[in-house]
């Protein structure tokens, strides 16, 4: 968020403007080495200048991602009993959360262009309550494909409209401890499988299936009180602002859906750069969730023992989770650098799995999964962290859907390919070492970015405008930007 | 002459008195019944083949241990604790050219269990009780009871749509069709007989309401009415403070106004001049 731009819209407004100073801004400059001393004085009211809200916005974070995520994740349990009463093969049931999680990333745009053209909150609060209602009427399903059109569908969409949003409502605006806020929000849904798992598994003996799942839709509900939390917005967006004179003619229509979705920044070479990354990344960096435990009875560990390496690595990501975002909010490093760090080590470790595992020793299994499950949660806190520096705050929301929508192929095509190359090959090494390729790949990609190795971050770009009226505005923002963002030239006004 | 035909004849005769004596095995005890251990012995009697060795078969299955490569007509098979596993059919085989062997039978009460003591069913659903049993001899006759105050009343097959009891000498099945919460809940007992005794094990069966879940449900979304409420009545009791502060520019509200008299150095005023 640059502060200088909030000023330049008040300004038009003609309001006297409170703004902050670069030196609370600069999380990630490599000049807040000489603003430090003022930083750390301002210690307790850190959090407060992120806003008194930035703490129930980061547990709102927290309580929707558990609802999504944890959620999809603990469903194992009722597709047992699916198998049951419908009578039909895995597989099939299995398609019901794969449905869940394509529609929660395909309408991820969607949702974020809602959230441009409305209210942030209204949009979470009608996801939330679409969530619930999918788990309702599940309920009372009587053929599979209801399941797939209510849990699948319904429930996906609405859990589109949450994720998205949420994620880029803190992002926008929390922005100190950006990462340890992220971190924080999504070791919700490593925590969270402990309860849950055990807690469907006591409703479903307790109520049946059919009465647990109407109780999963109560608790789903509770992200319509997360999305309360949002502050609502009062004014809408300048740009659409301005384009209301107009009527409803299609080229304008056009402009403004495109607007919305943030269409542009497929234009962009370092969008399209860092989200061509994070898709070659997804291809592989959670395949080893998927496989560990099978690899580690196929080399000879009990069941107990793969089970354990399996927990252990969960642990350390949540762990990893928490840590990353702690120490990038730091500020010594360079998200964009920290980032690359941990998905190389992610990959590393990942092309190391089946090496360690061929001496046969479990210390050297479970050592190099644990560095991989922190690793891995590590990158997790930073990916979505890094965007406002390639996009600009504003961009945000829309950069996150579409970022989304492309991710989600690669999160279809790594899980079969792995699969793929063991049945192939008959072992796991073939598919772990690709995926880890993948990975390092992605690496590789996000190194392309421009200014990547310089040591501060570059200045976020500004929508770009279509309109008159906004040059105005465009030329006042190019002075106040044309001067780095030097602190000592600001507190000298 | 004469003496060739007397040899001849006494080497025939010896001849036929070799193969007309079988070979007779002594088995004690003749059978196991109802004890908790014992000792089985099997005795070759009658028999002048060569004896190469000896073992014991459980069921089918060579017993551990119980290979001997003594030429003794005798060996013996302890028992030192008999259950329901250790029943069954032994053998004592005697690795002779061609080989005999004897059986005793081991029998003892029926063991009769359930996986799942405690059973769950929806109303006017079904549900579905198993009960296996192992052991030797398995049981012939299979009975299911429905407990109440300590009183057994049998149920029979077949006399309505609400019982169906199907059984096999290993494993009985008892289906209660069109469950109801005042009649159906309670204790269920499956008792197996064979020809020593009757054993059996007790089944609890709890019938969920159709109803049951809504009461949960309309506390969660109850608790939620209440939080979005709490948090819109407290938005609203701050909306007053936070009129002249939030400089809204998107999604991104800055600093309130209460936090600026702490940060007074760092603040700048600009006016859109």
């Amino acid at each position: 968020m640059r502060p200088a731009e909030s000023c330049a819209f008040s300004s038009a407004r003609s309001r006297p403007c409170t703004c902050l100073t670069d030196a609370d801004e600069a999380a990630s400059s490599a000049d807040m080495t000489s603003n430090e001393p003022k930083a750390k004085k301002s210690g307790g009211a850190e959090a407060a200048e992120d806003g008194d809200w930035s703490w129930p916005l980061v547990a709102a974070l927290f309580v929707s991602t558990s609802l999504v995520f944890g959620l999809m994740r603990s469903l194992g349990v009722f597709f047992v009993e699916f198998v049951q009463y419908f009578e039909t093969s895995a597989q099939a049931i299995s398609w019901i959360s794969s449905t869940g999680l394509a529609a929660q990333q395909f309408f991820s745009p969607l949702g974020a262009a809602l959230c441009n053209a409305y209210d942030t909150r209204l949009v979470v609060m009608t996801g939330g309550f679409l969530a619930g209602l999918g788990f309702i009427l599940a309920s009372q399903a009587t053929c599979l494909f209801h399941l797939y059109l209510t849990m699948g569908l319904i429930s996906g969409f609405g859990w589109g409209l949450v994720f998205t949003p949420m994620v880029a409502t803190v992002v926008a605006n929390i922005t100190r401890r950006r990462t340890l806020a992220l971190g924080l929000g999504f070791s919700s849904i490593g925590i969270v499988s402990f309860i849950f798992n055990p807690l469907f598994q006591f409703l479903v003996e307790t109520y049946a299936w059919r009465g647990a799942l109407l109780i999963l839709g109560g608790l789903s509900l509770n992200i319509v009180a997360c999305g309360a939390l949002i502050r609502p917005k009062r004014r809408s967006k300048a740009p659409e602002k301005v384009d209301s004179e107009k009527k409803s003619s299609c080229a304008s229509m056009l402009r403004r859906l495109s607007s919305y979705l943030e269409l542009s920044l497929l234009m962009e070479r370092p969008y399209l750069t860092y989200t061509l990354a994070v898709t070659l990344l997804n291809v592989g960096y959670f395949v080893p969730y998927f496989h560990l435990v099978a690899h580690s009875r196929q080399v000879g560990f009990s069941e107990y023992q793969s089970a354990f390496v399996m927990s252990a690595a969960g642990a350390s990501d949540i762990l990893g989770r928490v840590a990353s975002g702690w120490f990038s909010d730091l500020g010594h490093f360079r998200l964009l650098h920290l980032l690359t760090l941990w998905t190389a080590l992610a990959g590393v470790f990942i092309m190391l799995l089946p090496v360690s595992s061929l001496s046969g020793s479990y210390t050297a299994l479970m050592a190099i999964s644990l560095l991989y499950g922190f690793c891995s949660g590590s990158l997790t806190s930073l990916v979505f962290a890094v965007v406002p520096m390639i996009v600009g705050v504003e961009r945000v929301m829309g950069a996150l859907g579409l970022l989304q929508l492309i991710e989600s192929g690669a999160g279809l095509l790594g899980t079969p390919l792995s699969g793929f190359l063991k049945d192939v090959t008959g072992t796991y090494t073939a598919s772990f070492l690709v995926t880890g390729g993948f990975v390092v790949l992605g690496t590789l990609t996000m190194s392309t970015l421009p200014h990547f190795f310089s040591r501060t971050d570059p200045p976020a770009p500004r929508r770009r405008s279509h309109d008159k009226k906004d040059k105005s505005l465009h030329l006042e923002l190019e002075q106040i930007n044309s001067s780095p963002p030097d602190t000592k030239e600001v507190n000298d006004l | 002459m004469k003496l060739l035909w007397a040899v001849s004849a006494l080497l025939l005769s010896c001849c036929r008195a070799n193969a007309s004596t079988a070979p007779n095995i002594i088995t004690e005890p003749s059978e196991v019944s109802n004890q908790t251990s014992a000792t089985l012995s099997c005795n070759l009697t009658e028999s002048s083949l060569p004896i190469k060795g000896s073992f014991w078969t459980h069921n089918g299955k060579v017993v551990d241990n119980s290979n001997s490569a003594a030429s003794t007509p005798f060996t013996s098979l302890n028992l030192e604790k008999i259950t329901h596993h250790s029943a069954g059919i032994y053998e004592c085989v005697f690795m002779t050219d061609p080989k005999v062997k004897q059986t005793i039978e081991v029998k003892t009460l029926p063991h009769v269990t359930t996986h799942k003591h405690s059973e769950h069913g929806n109303e006017n659903s079904e549900a579905v009780m198993v009960c296996e049993s192992h052991g030797y001899p398995l049981p012939t006759d299979w009975t299911w009871f429905k407990e109440v105050d300590d009183m057994q009343t049998p149920i029979i097959n077949g006399t309505s749509d609400k019982y169906e009891i199907k059984s096999t000498p290993n494993k009985t099945t008892l289906t209660i069709n069109d469950l109801s919460i005042n009649s159906d809940i309670g204790d269920y007992v499956c008792s197996g007989t064979n020809e020593l005794g009757t054993a059996s094990d007790k089944i609890h069966l709890r019938v969920r309401s159709r109803l049951a879940a809504l009461w949960p449900f309309l506390g969660i979304v109850a608790e939620v009415i209440i939080l979005v409420a709490i948090i819109f009545i407290y938005e609203k009791r701050r909306k007053p403070d936070e009129v002249n502060d939030d400089d809204d520019s998107g999604s991104a509200p800055l600093k309130s106004n209460s936090n600026a008299n702490h940060k007074d150095k760092n603040v700048r005023q600009r006016n859109s001049n």
